[in-house]
């Protein structure tokens, strides 16, 4: 499939065949530390009083480079379709071939990236427990309690040390039971026919 | 086949795949490896240089040194945990085809430091809401803006308590007059000697 690119996107672009092939590549590294850990403004500013230019136009162009990576590497677009898409830009060929370069080498980093961003849902990370037995409270002696004490651990988002979540709550045996029970029968829902067919057909 | 060490289940599949790169170090290697696994299960610290200097010989890659260290902690921990006794240990390792030497070398570290390992456990157990500290202090109001000879003793309580949920220290203070302190500490002696009575 071929890139739309807006005209905006077209405009911002155009700042990179003023410049050699060496400052492009520049750009697309900064273009991709920018998707890792964000941009900075004296890098901006670094390159735009080395070029001579405005900083609005350094950041254009590093903006531009990075949408237009994101957008290939999200719909995977082939080597064809990618020098056709910036055909439109009326680059030279050198230019374009820097541009493929970069895609290629970095495209799977990317996606790696991207698909890191939707941290949508709580994922299990860790579950500790603890068996008591409550003997006796304030207000009643000699009992026999016994309880489960259990603290869940969640991360949200993609490494393990990203805001941690802790839940913390108690259950007595019975209950435990039918916790354990309910988790067996959804693990073997695994191992359904009906389950099995699905997952046979999406390899 | 159930392991008594696994927790009479079934060894995990990647416990036995790394027994066999275990199996590739010298027997003497293996025992200094265990030591300083054992340090850092005991919470000493683990050196990585030490052991990248032990695994060099055999030539692990540093994901081989990884995952023996990881199967060492396993057994070990596993081992603690269900309180198995060494020789039960070593006839199950060598069932699942690690080296008598080895085994052996393993089984003497393993009793050497059984006892200290599930302290170390039992420290690190849940536990929710720990009590931090305890401060107090006696006051005695003369008068108040509603009475004017007050003449009352009260105590002022800081509890710091480590949060059961978030794990950070959360500080409670509160003032008790003498009647519900009394009541308070009356009940809290009769749950320690409730305590006292089970130890």
């Amino acid at each position: 499939m071929l890139l739309v690119l807006s005209e905006e996107h077209k405009e911002h672009l155009a700042f990179l065949p003023k410049v050699d092939a060496a400052v492009v590549a520049e750009f697309g590294r900064i273009a991709l530390e920018f998707l890792r850990r964000g941009s900075s403004p004296k890098i901006y500013e670094g390159a735009a009083r080395k070029l001579c230019v405005s900083v609005e136009m350094v950041q254009h162009g590093v903006e531009g480079l990075m949408f237009l990576m994101t957008e290939s590497s999200k719909h995977m677009i082939s080597e064809v379709d990618f020098l056709d898409s910036v055909l439109v830009l009326g680059f030279g060929d050198e230019l374009n071939q820097i541009l493929l370069q970069l895609y290629e080498q970095h495209r799977s980093q990317i996606r790696s990236i991207l698909s890191q961003l939707p941290s949508n849902v709580p994922a299990y990370h860790n579950l500790e427990w603890r068996l008591d037995v409550q003997l006796a409270s304030r207000s009643l002696r000699q009992q026999i309690v016994p309880m489960l004490t259990l603290r869940l651990l969640l991360t949200r988002g993609c490494d393990s040390h990203s805001d941690q979540i802790s839940r913390v709550f108690q259950t007595d045996p019975r209950t435990l039971q039918h916790l354990i029970s309910t988790l067996e029968v959804a693990l073997a829902t695994m191992k359904t026919s009906h389950a099995r067919r699905i997952l046979r057909n999406i390899k | 086949m159930r392991f008594r060490f696994c927790g009479d289940l079934d060894c995990p599949d990647w416990v036995l795949a790394e027994i066999s790169t275990l199996a590739k170090l010298s027997s003497v290697k293996m025992k200094l490896l265990c030591a300083q696994v054992l340090k850092d299960l005991l919470g000493e610290g683990i050196d990585y240089d030490k052991i990248a200097k032990l695994t060099a010989d055999a030539k692990f890659e540093s994901g081989d040194i990884k995952a023996s260290v990881a199967v060492l902690s396993f057994i070990f921990s596993s081992a603690a945990k269900h309180d198995v006794d060494s020789e039960s240990l070593s006839s199950e390792l060598q069932q699942l085809g690690l080296p008598k030497e080895h085994t052996t070398g393993l089984c003497r570290s393993y009793e050497d430091k059984h006892s200290a390992l599930q302290d170390k456990l039992r420290e690190t157990s849940l536990r929710l809401g720990r009590l931090e500290a305890v401060s107090w202090r006696v006051d005695y109001t003369l008068s108040s803006s509603e009475l004017r000879e007050v003449n009352e003793p009260t105590i002022q309580l800081k509890l710091q308590v480590q949060g059961a949920e978030s794990g950070s220290t959360e500080t409670a203070v509160f003032s008790v007059s003498a009647d519900k302190f009394r009541v308070l500490l009356a009940e809290l002696k009769q749950a320690q000697a409730l305590m006292n009575a089970l130890q």
